[in-house]
């Protein structure tokens, strides 16, 4: 042994070796975990090697407990503790996952302050202090003053291996006189507290300000049910009450027995292995003598059943294992209900199981909530077992097992951990539910380092294109696929001008049954849809085509749902999302019903190959935006033959907003190598095509690309998302009803220039998304439609420029004013409409995370053609 | 003021005795008793009785012939003790206890002494006991609920007067202090068991805690100090039973 340090004394001794005990840590915590397993081996084993020593010093002190069980507990605490922890890794980094790039680093705690209980004095110190070393914490022991020498000597033990295995002094240290003064003060000033003891300490170890693994008191309550083994039973409960006469906090404390029958068995074998039956007065002498006033009393604690009986006046034979009295009530008034730190058990009868449940609820409830239950029962009684379970508000349940060695774990149950603290949850008021171990001395550190998300690159499995494909690639419905019956969805204007009569003619060709619906209005309601459905119910397709515009896709795509699955509802569906992938709501698979076909006449929405869907409920004039790759259709066929007649107007609103969406997926924050080429792709072909198209209709190259470019913009856009362009736009189609792809074009430039600040107030989240740089992105994308400039800057700007030529020559125009919104309704709708627009569910893919108020001043720059502010922060 | 020429006493004891004087009681002091002492109880009286509780107001502290005396209001009508020694149903005499004990628990007074220093200091003071069962009290007491019910720690029917109207007052504020009130329960319970005897006190127990909604186990858990506290105030003829109360252990 080396210095003696000066002993803790008073509060100014306990600071000043708190101090040093500090350093001593810190230089604990630089170990590595082979010092540390080097270190733990050695002190279990020399608190192994004193076990006897310890026991008997534990039994003269205390003069509580028996001997022989003393020394199978400091075996335990050893053995056991050792046994558990050997391999676990306490030091440094415990675990590591290279693909999440996630580490879980270990460090000590500091100072624990543990307090020590005069029933199990040596073992806890051990125990305690093994846990302590393997973690790399210093331990200061508050000792029972009852039990402080045997304490203190298992604790000095403990700490001279630790330190000849290279330990740092003074790692474990002890007040020698313990006063309530000391013990306060060592628990502010510890870092953790480990307080095992009566609810008084533990209520102290709470309130220290200091966190605390206190665990509190047991009231264990055994039920033995008509089915159990009594012979089982009730020897493994003599076993267990008897061991360290009774001292055990998981003791048992009462047994109910179900049944006349059993009960008699039970009695009877009581009775043949040498325990007593309080009988008459007995039973109230020792009950006085064992309870008082509701607390236990401290002259009985620990002592030999006999010794209980001569102290209550009773006599009985010297050799008598458990007093046993047999009582109805399990209300407080009772003693027996009460824990009894001693072999006395309570016996009650019960008439059912149900009944015996009863009882052991309400003797849990009474100072033993959280800590221990037990049950003896034919295993093959699941229901009866669950029951139990459920019922019991205590942390362990042990099944045919005796409480004491059961509930400290390990030596009837070898996944239940060894532990003499044993968490009661906060039923118990604890902070703590299972048994403690290293695990609650580490601080974890959680080391994650910058992931990228997993993205996907999601389209129908089958995209059809060119002039002429559509008769082709419904063939595959009849030959290849055997489809009986198809139902076509399609609106008014198509249906009266014969644009379904190819694919009604087709159908008819191959022998498949059809029938249409085509009221769908405009802006598809969920009126119209229901009406849909119900004939789509009546008529059972397996394949559904979707013919027309936005509308009649979006149309078909939520009939497809109703259709599919009735019992999804709008409002879960349509809940926003911050990650498509998290949302909170699990849409289910398509397909079993029908396979579904979206044939597009317009080139815009690129709705025939996207996952979403946009529904109005017309008497609340809610819309729901429904977004989920279930909705992807089957098959997409682009056929120009179905666009060549669209009028100027559609072709001009269409084709800028394919360019939106090539635009916006682009510089989106999911934008990846896979959209990129597909959006620069799109944008390219608006710019070479969309004016011919304009020009002239009839230019079927134009309108072929153009068809192209809007399923392009579709795929780009399907998989990268949108941004707050888009956000923007529905709310000016919602508020002033002005045309979905002109309400883009209107402010798109605007809100480019917006994106592009190199010093936004605030940029999108997405790990991906690494700074802002939407600018480069621009020109990039404006490099490759044709702009030159000397930077990123110029390029930007001319860019600007052939966006405005290509607006100025399909006849876009310049301001939401002259869209003909009034001015007084557009102020009155502003702060609703900007406040509605960053809630869209587009704006979370944005480059740029909006204010609300930056959507308020570009609208307001868009309406008025205000100057474009620099939109820098 | 001063004493009458002959008066009347309520209570005469080896430390202090209290005399009737017609419109106002006066309470005199043993020669040795701390001015301290003295203070902190008229103190205590005046506290209460400014918490708008029924305590009697404090007229005039003074030391004539060198002995300490309070004089205070008197409160017309009997005691409870009075009450049950004339026969009344001591569970209508209890609930009446009952009664002014809830509400007086119930009161304010911030500046009154901490229950639980007080309670410790005493406790500390009993040398005869040994030094781990002053412990294991203490951490009992230390572990009590923090709570701010004035507890006037002396609660039994010789201190509860009732007039005629059924009004009730409580007098001898000697002992009040905030916090637990399951502490200021188990005094009473204590208290009567010593001096009615123990079906008496279960009846008060009962009648409190139902009347409270406490659980019994909150009460008794106070006992053992209470009884360690009571042994502070050196009263031979409780010794034995006070000790019977305290030597029980925590539950580990």
């Amino acid at each position: 042994m080396a210095k003696t340090p000066k002993p803790i004394d008073s509060v100014e001794a306990l600071q000043e070796r708190i101090a040093s005990m500090r350093a001593a840590q810190a230089e604990f915590a630089t170990f590595t975990q082979e010092q540390v397993d080097k270190i733990f081996y050695e002190a279990a084993m020399a608190a192994n090697k004193a076990r006897i020593p310890l026991a008997k010093m534990a039994v003269t002190e205390t003069g509580m407990g028996v001997m022989e069980d003393k020394v199978i507990k400091n075996h335990y605490a050893s053995e056991y503790i050792y046994n558990k922890y050997k391999s676990m890794k306490t030091c440094d980094v415990i675990e590591e996952d290279d693909a999440f790039g996630f580490k879980k680093v270990a460090e000590p705690m500091g100072i624990v302050a543990a307090v020590i209980p005069t029933t199990n004095p040596t073992s806890t110190a051990i125990y305690k202090c093994l846990l302590c070393l393997k973690t790399r914490n210093a331990i200061l022991i508050s000792p029972h003053p009852r039990a402080k020498d045997c304490t203190i000597a298992a604790a000095q033990l403990v700490l001279d291996a630790a330190v000849k295995a290279g330990a740092p002094e003074g790692i474990i240290d002890w007040i020698p006189a313990p006063s309530l003064e000391l013990t306060n003060e060592l628990m502010r000033s510890a870092d953790i507290i480990l307080a095992t003891g009566g609810p008084g300490m533990v209520q102290a170890a709470y309130s220290s300000g200091k966190p605390a693994l206190g665990v509190g008191p047991g009231n264990t309550p055994v039920i033995i049910d008509d089915t159990a083994d009594v012979r089982l039973a009730v020897n493994s409960i003599i076993h267990s009450k008897t061991f360290d006469n009774g001292m055990i906090c998981a003791s048992e404390q009462s047994v109910t027995v179900v049944g006349d029958k059993t009960y008699k068995a039970a009695k009877a074998e009581f009775e043949a292995r040498g325990c007593y039956f309080l009988k008459g007065d007995e039973l109230d002498k020792v009950r006085k003598t064992v309870i008082i006033n509701g607390s236990v009393n401290a002259k009985i604690v620990g002592q030999r059943a006999a010794k209980i009986a001569e102290i209550a006046g009773v006599t009985v034979p010297a050799s008598t294992k458990v007093l046993i009295g047999e009582v109805t009530s399990v209300d407080p008034s009772e003693e027996f209900a009460h824990e009894k730190l001693s072999p006395v058990l309570a016996m009650y009868k019960a008439k059912d199981f149900d009944d015996a449940l009863a009882k052991a609820e309400r003797l849990v409830a009474d100072g033993g909530y959280g800590h221990t239950s037990s049950l003896y029962i034919d295993v093959r009684e699941k229901e009866k077992m669950a029951k139990h379970a459920k019922a019991m508000k205590t942390c362990r349940i042990l099944i045919n097992t005796p409480s004491s060695q059961g509930g400290i774990g390990d030596l009837y149950n070898f996944r239940l951990a060894p532990a003499l603290t044993l968490g009661c949850g906060s039923w118990g008021g604890n902070s703590v539910s299972g048994n403690v171990g290293p695990e609650h001395l580490i601080n974890v550190k959680s080391v994650a380092e910058r992931r990228e998300n997993m993205l996907w690159f999601r389209t129908p499995e089958k995209v059809y294109f060119k002039k002429g494909c559509m008769p082709v690639a419904l063939d595959e419905l009849g030959t290849i696929m055997h489809k009986k019956r198809a139902f076509i969805v399609t609106d008014q204007f198509l249906y009266k001008n014969g644009f379904t009569q190819p694919i009604e003619a087709k159908l008819d060709e191959m022998g498949i049954v059809h029938s249409s619906f085509w009221n769908v209005a405009p802006d598809p309601t969920l009126q119209s849809a229901e009406e849909g459905v119900a004939q789509l119910r009546a008529f059972e397709p397996d394949v559904i085509i979707a013919m027309g515009g936005g509308s009649a896709m979006d149309c078909a795509k939520i009939m497809w749902m109703m259709y599919e699955h009735p019992e999804e509802d709008f409002e879960d569906m349509s809940m926003d999302f911050m990650d498509i992938r998290k949302r909170v709501h699990t849409f289910p698979e398509m397909g079993a019903k029908s396979y579904f076909v979206a044939i597009p006449t317009s080139s815009g929405t690129g709705s025939e190959v996207t996952p979403f869907a946009i529904i109005t409920d017309a008497d609340t004039g809610v819309k729901w935006p429904i977004a989920d790759y279930a909705l992807l259709p089957n098959m997409a066929i682009v056929d120009t033959d179905n666009m060549m007649s669209q009028p100027k107007g559609l072709t001009s609103a269409s084709g800028v907003d394919v360019l939106t969406h090539c635009l916006e997926a682009f510089v989106s924050i999911m934008h990846s190598d896979y959209t990129d080429g597909i959006a620069l792709r799109g944008m390219k072909l608006v710019f070479d095509y969309l004016p011919r198209a304009y020009d002239d209709g009839s230019d079927v190259e134009a309108r072929d690309r153009m068809a192209n470019a809007s399923c392009l913009g579709g795929l780009a856009f399907a998989n990268a998302f949108l941004g707050v362009n888009h956000s923007m736009a529905h709310k000016l189609g919602a508020f002033h009803h002005i045309p979905h792809g002109l309400a883009n074009a209107v402010i798109l430039k605007r809100v480019m220039r917006y994106n592009a600040a190199e010093r936004p107030t605030k940029m999108g989240t997405f790990s991906q998304y690494g700074y802002p740089h939407a600018l480069a992105r621009y020109a990039e994308a404006g490099r490759f439609c044709g702009a030159t400039g000397k930077d990123d800057r110029e390029v930007f700007e001319n860019f600007l420029d052939m966006i405005q030529d290509l607006f100025d020559h399909v006849g876009v125009k310049k301001t939401i004013a002259e869209y003909g919104v009034d001015e007084k309704y557009f102020l009155e709708t502003l702060d609703e409409m900007s406040e509605q627009a960053f809630n869209d569910q587009c704006t979370g893919a944005n480059p740029r995370y909006p204010l609300v108020s930056e959507i308020r001043e570009l609208y307001m720059d868009a309406y008025y053609d205000r100057e474009p502010s620099s939109y820098e922060d | 003021m001063e004493l009458p020429n002959e008066p009347k006493a309520f209570v005469k004891r080896h430390n202090k005795s209290v005399y009737d004087c017609g419109d106002f009681v006066a309470k005199e002091f043993a020669e040795d008793k701390p001015a301290s002492d003295v203070f902190n109880e008229a103190l205590n009286d005046a506290r209460a009785n400014e918490a708008g509780l029924p305590a009697p107001a404090v007229l005039e502290v003074s030391c004539p012939d060198g002995r300490w005396t309070i004089f205070t209001e008197r409160f017309p009508g009997h005691s409870l003790r009075t009450q049950l020694k004339e026969g009344a149903d001591p569970k209508e005499v209890l609930t009446k206890l009952v009664k002014l004990q809830l509400k007086v628990q119930s009161a304010s007074a911030p500046l009154l002494n901490r229950q639980k220093d007080k309670l410790a200091r005493m406790i500390d003071s009993v040398k005869e006991l040994d030094p781990s069962t002053r412990y294991e009290l203490q951490v009992r007491l230390d572990g009590l609920r923090n709570a701010e019910n004035v507890c006037h720690g002396d609660v039994n029917p010789s201190n509860v007067i009732e007039d005629e109207e059924g009004n009730l007052y409580l007098v001898d504020w000697a002992h009040a202090t905030r916090g637990n009130a399951a502490c200021d329960v188990a005094m009473t319970y204590m208290l009567l068991t010593m001096r009615d005897g123990k079906e008496v006190a279960d009846l008060y127990l009962d009648l409190y805690s139902k009347a409270a909604d406490m659980p019994k186990q909150e009460v008794m858990n106070c006992l053992p100090i209470v009884a360690a506290a009571e042994l502070a105030r050196d009263r031979e003829d409780d010794k034995d039973f006070l000790m019977s109360w305290i030597d029980v252990a925590d539950y580990q």
